[in-house]
């Protein structure tokens, strides 16, 4: 059974409350890791219609580098949010979602392949750099923000379906 | 139209996709410029410029090489002149001290006879030669006030000259062994038969009253015999260049061994040397005893 895609509206006042709570989370990085991943992963990305998914990644990569401190501006983190959210729309036009489980596991594999590329994309515009454990965090949430991205994209506040 | 703007023109979708495709690639060029662009700007233009680099480089060492090569043969040109300066000059200096150099070989020639020979030999220098002239002889430049004596002998290392002829006060005449007028008393060194030898000229001279009994021989050398009372005994004149039998007596023709016409110095022996000099001993130098077996 194939799942209807999300309204534009309601996607993107998801991806905004989602912005919002990254940029408010900066004092708890491990909370605002998530957030971030939540944003990038799960509300961003849409099927045929990839550019305000790409816009939604690139302003919460900027967004979390803006407020870390210890962390280069240089736009690793953007980078690699566009390179995900145009993936994940791609992966979502190309096989669609049937189910809580597929998307689960989607999200964890695109929660694994986010931090390798984030990592690496700020690696490559500058040095080492502490990695933190805002991956793990946001990995090992997966079941939790997975299955609440899920209801609020694809089953709605009232029915479960739409 | 609008079919044909729908075929031709791009669709929204596409402009998207252009535009993230954009967006992707200049947030990717951004991130991999990192921290100093700058540093990759100048290293991504100095990519670009490097043949253009390269070919200034090899446009820059050609104009260094023809420069330098330019100097190099400009140098050489002054240091050749230079040497060739330097050349003429010890070409001159050879030139003005060559006299000086065979005077002074001759000097320590006449020294190295002047020391063979133990009697009171007095140098002297030849001031000029008038021998092509009929009865020529050489100048000396001392005279009486070197004590000098007409028939005084006069020798080189080489062999005798010949007599002093006349003297003056601060010069003097020699008569040279192959003047007509020349006489010496010689022997010949094989057969120790003597003679009288009378001059040829240009070097020459005959050696009369030789019996014909005697043998000689050509190349044999002939000495003075010390019966003039010029030279002593055992002084070399010359050697034989011919020898014909006469009626009476032998007629030796001998070459003379002093160069008569290249003499600079001479040494003048004492008036009426005795018959006959020895050379003087000299006594060789002890050598070192050879210490024996068993002694201290």
């Amino acid at each position: 059974m194939r799942l209807a895609a999300p309204s534009l509206t309601r996607q993107n006042l998801l991806c905004a409350a989602a912005l919002g709570l990254v940029a408010f989370s900066a004092p708890f990085p491990g909370l605002q890791a998530i957030f971030h991943a939540v944003l990038v992963l799960a509300l961003a990305p849409r099927a045929g219609s990839p550019l305000f998914g790409a816009l939604w990644a690139l302003a919460a990569g900027w967004t979390l580098e803006g407020s870390l401190r210890l962390y280069p501006h240089l736009g690793g983190t953007a980078w690699a949010d566009l390179t995900l959210a145009l993936l994940a729309g791609w992966m979502a036009g190309r096989w669609p979602l049937e189910g809580l489980k597929g998307w689960l596991t989607r999200l964890a594999g695109l929660s694994i392949l986010q931090a390798l590329l984030v990592h690496g994309a700020v690696r490559l515009a500058t040095t080492a750099h502490p990695w933190g454990w805002g991956w793990f965090w946001a990995l090992l949430s997966v079941p939790l923000w997975g299955w609440l991205a899920w209801r609020l994209l694809y089953a709605g506040a009232g029915s479960g379906r739409r | 139209m609008a079919l044909r703007a729908a075929r031709w023109g791009w669709s929204r979708a596409a402009w998207q996709r252009l535009a993230l495709a954009l967006l992707w690639l200049g947030h990717g060029a951004w991130v991999l410029l990192g921290p100093n662009p700058a540093r990759h700007w100048t290293t991504f233009l100095d990519v670009l410029s490097r043949p253009t680099q390269a070919l200034a480089a090899r446009w820059e060492g050609w104009r260094a090489a023809r420069r330098d090569s330019g100097r190099s043969l400009a140098e050489l040109r002054t240091e050749n002149a230079r040497l060739g300066a330097e050349l003429a000059q010890f070409r001159t200096q050879q030139a003005q001290q060559a006299p000086r150099l065979a005077e002074a070989d001759e000097a320590v020639r006449l020294l190295g006879l002047k020391q063979q020979i133990p009697l009171e030999l007095k140098s002297a220098r030849v001031l000029f030669a008038t021998r092509p002239a009929t009865f020529g002889g050489l100048i000396l430049d001392r005279g009486q006030d070197l004590g000098l004596e007409p028939d005084q002998g006069v020798l080189v290392p080489e062999g005798i000259v010949g007599r002093l002829w006349s003297v003056g006060a601060t010069q003097s005449k020699v008569l040279p062994a192959d003047a007509p007028n020349a006489s010496v008393a010689v022997m010949l060194i094989r057969s120790r038969a003597t003679g009288v030898l009378q001059g040829l000229g240009s070097g020459r001279a005959l050696i009369r009253y030789v019996s014909n009994q005697e043998v000689v021989q050509p190349g044999e050398a002939v000495l003075t015999s010390g019966l003039d009372r010029v030279f002593p005994r055992g002084l070399l004149v010359g050697y034989v260049a011919e020898v014909a039998k006469g009626d009476l007596e032998l007629r030796v023709i001998v070459n003379l061994s002093a160069p008569l016409d290249r003499v600079n110095a001479v040494l003048v022996l004492p008036p009426q040397p005795p018959l006959e000099v020895q050379p003087p001993f000299v006594a060789p130098e002890p050598k070192a005893q050879q210490r024996k077996r068993g002694t201290p």
